[in-house]
Parts: structure tokens; C-alpha cells; sequence
């Protein structure tokens, strides 16, 4: 018995791999079925912003395309966010079936592609062919020359299997992917903003209007700087009909997150001094100072302290931590500071937070906030909630970014990729990001890279039903290329990344000033760029010297400003201003 | 009488506050499991308001979760193969014989229990790529050696060691040929220490992250990757993860069951 049971055991372990993952033969498809693939994939691929015959043509070149390559297998990887996960189980078997190109994508945590693309590079072991990694990277690519030069790569080596349908220019924000030279390093597919999300209804309700006026003798409405949110934000937690309530409830002008997790630096770097108004002129990134506080020169990194001429502790960055900080004690609910940004994130579907300065778009497709059950829509499962453009800090002038998007894009690493490999997943990559399939992939995961997608008939139709709560008239609107994600100026991505969380920590703990906070940040970043020894355009930091040299100076780092006068902006006007 | 029954009775008040305590968290991921997130993020609960089977379903409709748990099985079970033997004749010769260094090479074993994990990614990434094995089962299997095989040296030689050595003499005076007397008499007699061996082997391997992570791609993705995917962009899929973990223990748990009389001697090395 036990022996039998133990060779039972055996054979499992020794057969289960086999019919797990046995492979199949790949065989050459022929006219016909080739045809009734496209048929059946066409269906599925509905609404799209191509006709059906147009989708067809643009099939039947993949499937052209493909034919040297069919047989072969590759790897994708990305992270678990609903667009990547219809990706992998619907695009990918479309894939393989329409070329014969087997692809497995991957979905792993965000952390994990991070590592595994990090490791890839060390080694120059292939573990995937291609990767969907943030845009955030560019910085970290440029400077270790790992990723392969897209735009080379079409006119060149990979001509053959660049889709003459494929139009960049089609693309909403290319640029997220660029070196400084404009090189295409990574191609968007996907991308989700960060933006305002209010209470359309309260801000709308004439009684609360009539409230806000009396007290703050401007109309309540979008606010356009930090000034208008700050006593918007002061009005509902505290004032709104006499004791901060609404309908018996207490409610609250602002949200945020403070728990000491890597998820507390995303909130700073991604959004925070940006929004403030901390860095240059200038987009995607400010130049020669971006967000992060991080001064380059000639691309080469000069420094984040202000004595050598960054702005990481500038007078702007301690501002946007002191608010940052004074907000969430004096308007944020209790919860907020002991919470992460994936805890905070589906909070105001709660209906009891009236505004928050930056909401990822991607919860936003969350049951929490459409369906009909949900306190934030109406009977009908319609957004009672609106986003809008974030409101900027005092030191924003024109001409700046006003915000933060994230952008998950295709890249190739050339060093440990190359021949068929290569070509077989940028074919997957473009297909994963085609006109034939972007529009339905919207509707799934609501994160647009594609111009086509946004100024569809069918979305134009599904806005005036409201049934994205505003997302797409932001994705049209003129004013969308001002949210961009971390710029070419970051010379290492997730090193310094790793810096902020830890010193922004203790300034909601009350440990540190936001003054100290922020040197201490600084400090830390230039430390490990003195050290960083990178293929090319590696730091090389600027002597120290007196720090009012470089706040006399134009642009950023800059000096102490006074406070601004609030302004606010009708919804419904900015939206007509839009159009 | 009452004197004795009224210490019974601190110890069993005490003994069942010290299980509550311990079962408190398993509890709450079982109920969360069976929660909504919808209800989770909404306050504090319980036990579930409308039970929902959602987070089981969307684990047993996955390919990708089946196949992780698999994955996750086959390894493990190949690694409690491979330590078995490997160190069932290793502790034979600990046990039973003397030779040069013997004391030195036995303590330098346990080291490389202490060693973290994190220090092998790299070696054995490139070892696994030059053998042509990166990404499968017997990677991690592999792999997991590395942590397994000493402490299954150490744990069955203390087992052996108890055993007298005049067993394995009688045995061949009595004409049993070695493999016979081993086969026969001696493995019967540290049976115990062979099921609990297997158990520690089967629980490290199966919790095991960094090298499960660094000797897999797709094809031999062990679970505990998998779950990495419950956090992301989207926030955290409470239930989903809760229900995962549910399923993840309940493996250690029915090999808990099997070798429970045994346990507390192989804590102690077999030494008892």
C-alpha cells in the first residue's frame, strides 16, 4: 500500500508538468481558417475605432507579418491591473491564434516586474521578452542603455514587422517613452492619470453653494489652486450646514494616506511637488530642474540639494510637505494617516469625502464607485462624483506640469533580447496596443494611450450618458498633455525612489520638520548619485556652495513666495473651456 | 481531589485562551475570504454579512491559480524526494562512523542554514541557466536543497544516534546484507524521524519566496509569486489574497496531521 502510494506520488510529480504545460505542435494555418479566426476575433474586439474592414486589414497583417515567426514562443510580463489581466487572458490567446506565435503574458505584482526587469539587466539572462514597465524608468534606461530604440528598430532591423497601421502619432503621450533626443525607448499601453475627484452633486446643490459664498465670499467650484482647496476642503469637514454634515452624517473636504509604506513615496513622487510647483518649466519634466527636485545639465545629473542647484529642500518642496501634512491632521478623516495608498484609494465611494487633490483613475473603474448600491451614483448607477484638473500650489507657474500620469510601457531590453525574439514581441506589442483592440480594452480597464480611443463616436456617446465620471472628456480635453510621469532626469529609478518614503515618514509622525524631512531627503539622493556609476550620463554633482546663489537665480530652485488670492471654477465651465 | 482538578482547570482556562489567541488570525482570514471587498473596505465585520464564494471561484476558475498551486506542489514534492535521499545515508555516516573533520564538516552543514537567501539569487540564477533548468520544478527543488538537506542531516542523525549501534551489528551477524538491514529493520526504526524530516522539508519549500521567485519564470510559477498579483495599482484584493491563504494552508495543515506525534521530537533535532 505505501508503496504503491509512493510511486503514485512520483508518477504525479513526473507527469502533471507534462499535462500541465505540454506543448502543442504548431502548425501553419491556412487561408481559410486564418479568415474565420479574424471573423471571430472582430466580434470580440467591438466597439473599435476602426471599421470592421479596416480591422480585418490590420489582422490579416499580423498574420502576414507573423508567418516567419510562427511556432515560436515568447514571455510578456506586466502588472495586475485590470487592463493587463484581459490582456493576457483574452488579447493573448487572440494572439496566438491569429499568428501562431504562442505568447504567455505574465501578470505578476508591480514590485516583481520592478525586480525581474532589474535583474534582467544585471544579468543579461533573458527572462522575458518583453516587459509592460512604467515609463517611470526612462531615466534608469537612458543612463544604463538597456532598452532597445524603438524608432531604429522600425525603420531598420524590425521594418518588416512594424505595422504600417501602427501611427505614433496616434498616441496621446509618446513622449512619456523618450530620451532627451525624443528616441523612443518605450511605447505606452496603458495609462491611468491622477486627477481631482469631487462631489459633483454637493458642489452643484444650491444650499451648500449659498453656505460656502456667505462664508468665503467666492463661489464654490473646482478649485484652481491650493488656496481654493484648502477653505473648500476646511468648509465641509468643518463649517458645511453649521457642524461639518451633511444629512446628519459628518463628512470631510479632504483625503490623503500617511502610513509609513513605500506607497507613502508614489504619493510625493509621483504627484506631490509637481502639483506644488517645485520644478522648471517645461513638458513632460521641467528641465533643468523636474519634480523630483533633480537639476541635469547636458543630461547628467547635477544634484537634488539646493546648494547644488536642486530643489528637492527648496522653500516649494517644504511647502507642498507642510500642507501635504496640515491637511491631513486638520481635514482628512482619522483614518487617513494610518492608512496605504490601496487602503485610501476606494475610500471616498465611502460618500463621505467631498474632494480629494488626486485620485488614480484606475479605482475609479472599481464597483465601489458605479454601482447602483454605491452612496457615490444614483439610483441609476450613475457618478454623483466628477474628476477635474488637480488644483496647483503657489509656486506653479505656466507652462508646467499640473500632474501625474502613469504610463506601463512595452520595452524591449536589446541586450539580452535580439533576432526572432525581438521581432515576435514587438509583433505582440503592437498588437496588445493596435486601433483594432484599444477601444474594447478601454471599456475593460479604462486606461487610454490612444488618441482614436478618446475622440471615439462610441465614447463621445457613453460620456453624455456620464457613464465615465468625466474621465473622458479629461482624456480630450486640451489640457490633458500637462500630466505626465517621472521624467528622464531620475537617474535611478527605484534606488530613489525608495529614499522619499522614508524620509517623508517621519514628518507625519511629527518626528522632523518638513524642513529637516526634505534636507534629509536630499541629502540621501545626492549621496547615492555621488556614488552611481552608470554606462553613460552617470551623476556628477555640482560643488556645494551657498544655497541663495541658486534661489537667486531664474527658474528653480526658487525662493520663498507669497500666499496666492483662492480661485475656483465652475464644473460645467471648464468643461465648455475644454471644448 | 480539588486541588487537582482546580489546577486542571487553570491549565485547560489557560490552554484554550492560548488556542483563541492563536486561532484568531486564521479566523479572520477565513471570514475575510469568504467577504466581499466591497464589504471588507467598508468597516469592521465578524463574520461575512452575505457569504460569498466569489474570491474561491475566480481561484478554481483561473488557470493561472491552478496551475500555481500545482506548480507549487510539484516542487515541493520533488525537494522532500530529493532531501530524503540525500540525507537518510548522509546521517547514516554522521551517525555511524568517524572520519577526519567530521564534527566540523557536521556544524559547517547547519551553517548554511544561516546564510540568507537573498545572497544565492544571483549564483543561482546563472547555475540554473547553465544547466539548461532555469524555470522549472527541479530548479526550485534544487534550490531549496540548499536550506533542506542540512537540516534533515541533523534531524535524522539525532534519530539515528537514539537507535543503538549493537542493532545494525546483530543484524549482520545475522546475515542481513546492508541494504537489507537498512531496508528491513533500520528505516522502519526511524520512521518517525523520516515523517517529521518530510515535514520540515514540505514546510519550508512550500512558504519559501526569494528562491521559489529567483528559479521562475511561467512555467514552474510557484503560488507565492502569484500572489503578488493581489497587490497592484488596483489596490489590494483583501478577499482574493485572504482565500489564497486559506488554500495555502491547508496543505501544511493535513502533513501537520499525519506526522502531529512526531513533531515535538524532530523540534528538538531527534534528540530527546
Amino acid at each position: 500500500m505505501r508503496k504503491t502510494l509512493l510511486l503514485l506520488c512520483v508518477a504525479t510529480c513526473l507527469i502533471v508538468p507534462g499535462v500541465l504545460f505540454g506543448e502543442g505542435q504548431q502548425e501553419g494555418a491556412t487561408a481559410e481558417e486564418s479568415s474565420e479566426a479574424i471573423e471571430k476575433w472582430i466580434e470580440v474586439f467591438s466597439p473599435s475605432a476602426l471599421t470592421k474592414e479596416e480591422q480585418r486589414q490590420e489582422l490579416e497583417w499580423f498574420i502576414k507579418a507573423a508567418e516567419p515567426y510562427r511556432g515560436m514562443e515568447i514571455v510578456s510580463c506586466a502588472e495586475g491591473i485590470a487592463t493587463h489581466k484581459w490582456e493576457s487572458e483574452v488579447l493573448a490567446e487572440a494572439f496566438t491564434e491569429l499568428t501562431g506565435i504562442k505568447v504567455t503574458h505574465d501578470i505578476i505584482g508591480e514590485g516583481e516586474v520592478v525586480d525581474r526587469i532589474q535583474r534582467q539587466i544585471q544579468t543579461g539572462r533573458k527572462l522575458y521578452d518583453i516587459y509592460v514597465n512604467d515609463a517611470d524608468m526612462i531615466g534608469t534606461h537612458l543612463r544604463a542603455n538597456s532598452a532597445l530604440n524603438l524608432n531604429n528598430y522600425m525603420v531598420g532591423e524590425g521594418a518588416a514587422v512594424t505595422n504600417p497601421m501602427l501611427d505614433l502619432n496616434d498616441w496621446l503621450n509618446p513622449e512619456f517613452g523618450q530620451d532627451y533626443d525624443g528616441n523612443q525607448l518605450q511605447l505606452p499601453d496603458q495609462a491611468f492619470a491622477n486627477l481631482y475627484w469631487f462631489r459633483y452633486d454637493w458642489f452643484t446643490d444650491a444650499d451648500i453653494m449659498k453656505q460656502f459664498k456667505a462664508i468665503y465670499g467666492y463661489d464654490l467650484g473646482v478649485p484652481v489652486n491650493w488656496a481654493a482647496y484648502e477653505d473648500i476642503a476646511n468648509f465641509f469637514t468643518n463649517e458645511v450646514n453649521g457642524d461639518g454634515t451633511i444629512d446628519g452624517e459628518p463628512v470631510y473636504g479632504h483625503m490623503d494616506y500617511g502610513k509609513k509604506s513605500p506607497s507613502l513615496g508614489w504619493r510625493f513622487t509621483d504627484a506631490w511637488l509637481s502639483i506644488a510647483g517645485v520644478g522648471d518649466v517645461g513638458i513632460p519634466n521641467g528641465l533643468p530642474v523636474d519634480e523630483w527636485g533633480i537639476r541635469v545639465e547636458n543630461k547628467i545629473p547635477k544634484g537634488a540639494s539646493v546648494s547644488r542647484g536642486g530643489a528637492t529642500n527648496s522653500p516649494a518642496a517644504v511647502y507642498a510637505l507642510t500642507k501635504y501634512v496640515d491637511w491631513m491632521k486638520n481635514y482628512a478623516p482619522d483614518y487617513a494617516a494610518s492608512m496605504t495608498w490601496s487602503e485610501a484609494g476606494p475610500t471616498p465611494s465611502r460618500g463621505n469625502i467631498a474632494q480629494r487633490p488626486f485620485q488614480y483613475i484606475t479605482w475609479l473603474a472599481d464597483p465601489a464607485f458605479n454601482d447602483p448600491e454605491s452612496p457615490v451614483t444614483d439610483k441609476n448607477g450613475k457618478p454623483l462624483w466628477r474628476v477635474a484638473p488637480t488644483p496647483h500650489g503657489k509656486y506653479w507657474d505656466e507652462g508646467m506640469k499640473v500632474g501625474y500620469q502613469d504610463a506601463g510601457s512595452w520595452t524591449i531590453l536589446k541586450d539580452s533580447v535580439t533576432g526572432d525574439d525581438r521581432a515576435a514581441a514587438w509583433l505582440w506589442a503592437q498588437f496588445a496596443s493596435s486601433k483594432t483592440v484599444s477601444l474594447k480594452k478601454f471599456t475593460v480597464g479604462r486606461t487610454p494611450v490612444r488618441k482614436s480611443t478618446v475622440f471615439s463616436d462610441y465614447l463621445a456617446e457613453e460620456e453624455k450618458k456620464g457613464t465615465y465620471g468625466g474621465i473622458v472628456t479629461f482624456y480630450k480635453s486640451p489640457v490633458e498633455y500637462m500630466w505626465t510621469d517621472s521624467g528622464p532626469n531620475v537617474p535611478h529609478y527605484p534606488l530613489l525612489a525608495e529614499q522619499w518614503w522614508k524620509n517623508i515618514a517621519t514628518a507625519v509622525t511629527g518626528d522632523t520638520t518638513p524642513q529637516e524631512s526634505m534636507d534629509n531627503l536630499a541629502r540621501d539622493m545626492d549621496d547615492l548619485m555621488g556614488k552611481m556609476n552608470l554606462k553613460q550620463f552617470s551623476p556628477e554633482l555640482n560643488p556645494e556652495r551657498d544655497p541663495q546663489y541658486w534661489l537667486d537665480q531664474p527658474g528653480s530652485p526658487k525662493a520663498e513666495r507669497p500666499d496666492e488670492e483662492p480661485k475656483t471654477i465652475a464644473y460645467d465651465e471648464l468643461i465648455k473651456e475644454w471644448n | 481531589m480539588t486541588h487537582v482538578s482546580g489546577k486542571l482547570k487553570k491549565r485547560y482556562i489557560f490552554l484554550i485562551t492560548y488556542f483563541i489567541l492563536l486561532s484568531i488570525p486564521i479566523y479572520w482570514m477565513l471570514i475575510t475570504s469568504f467577504k466581499t471587498d466591497a464589504e471588507i473596505l467598508s468597516g469592521l465585520s465578524y463574520f461575512p454579512k452575505n457569504i460569498s464564494f466569489e474570491n474561491y471561484i475566480e481561484i478554481f476558475t483561473s488557470s493561472v491559480w491552478m496551475s500555481s498551486f500545482a506548480n507549487s506542489l510539484i516542487y515541493v514534492g520533488l525537494n522532500v524526494i530529493i532531501v530524503l535521499l540525500v540525507s537518510v545515508p548522509a546521517a547514516y555516516a554522521f551517525s555511524r562512523y568517524q572520519f577526519v573533520g567530521d564534527k566540523h564538516l557536521f556544524f559547517w552543514l547547519l551553517t548554511n542554514r544561516m546564510a540568507p537567501a537573498a545572497v544565492f539569487i544571483v549564483p543561482f540564477t546563472e547555475l540554473f541557466y547553465t544547466l539548461h533548468i532555469h524555470d522549472t520544478h527541479l530548479a526550485v527543488a534544487l534550490g531549496h536543497c540548499l536550506f533542506n538537506v542540512p537540516l534533515a542531516i541533523w534531524i535524522l542523525e539525532g534519530f539515528m544516534s537514539g537507535i543503538p549501534k549493537e542493532i545494525d551489528e546483530t543484524a549482520f551477524v545475522d546475515g542481513y546484507s546492508f541494504v537489507h538491514f537498512f531496508r528491513k529493520i533500520f528505516i522502519p526504526l526511524i520512521a518517525p524521524g523520516i515523517g517529521v524530516t518530510a515535514f520540515f522539508s514540505f514546510t519550508f519549500s512550500w512558504v519559501e519566496l526569494i528562491i521559489a521567485k529567483a528559479a521562475t519564470i511561467v512555467n514552474a510559477k510557484p503560488v507565492v509569486v502569484t500572489l503578488t498579483v493581489g497587490i497592484g495599482a488596483e489596490g489590494v484584493k483583501w478577499g482574493l489574497l485572504a482565500a489564497a491563504g486559506v488554500l495555502t494552508i491547508i496543505p501544511g495543515a493535513l502533513v501537520v496531521y499525519f506526522v502531529r506525534n512526531n513533531m515535538a521530537k524532530g523540534f528538538a533535532l531527534g534528540r530527546v
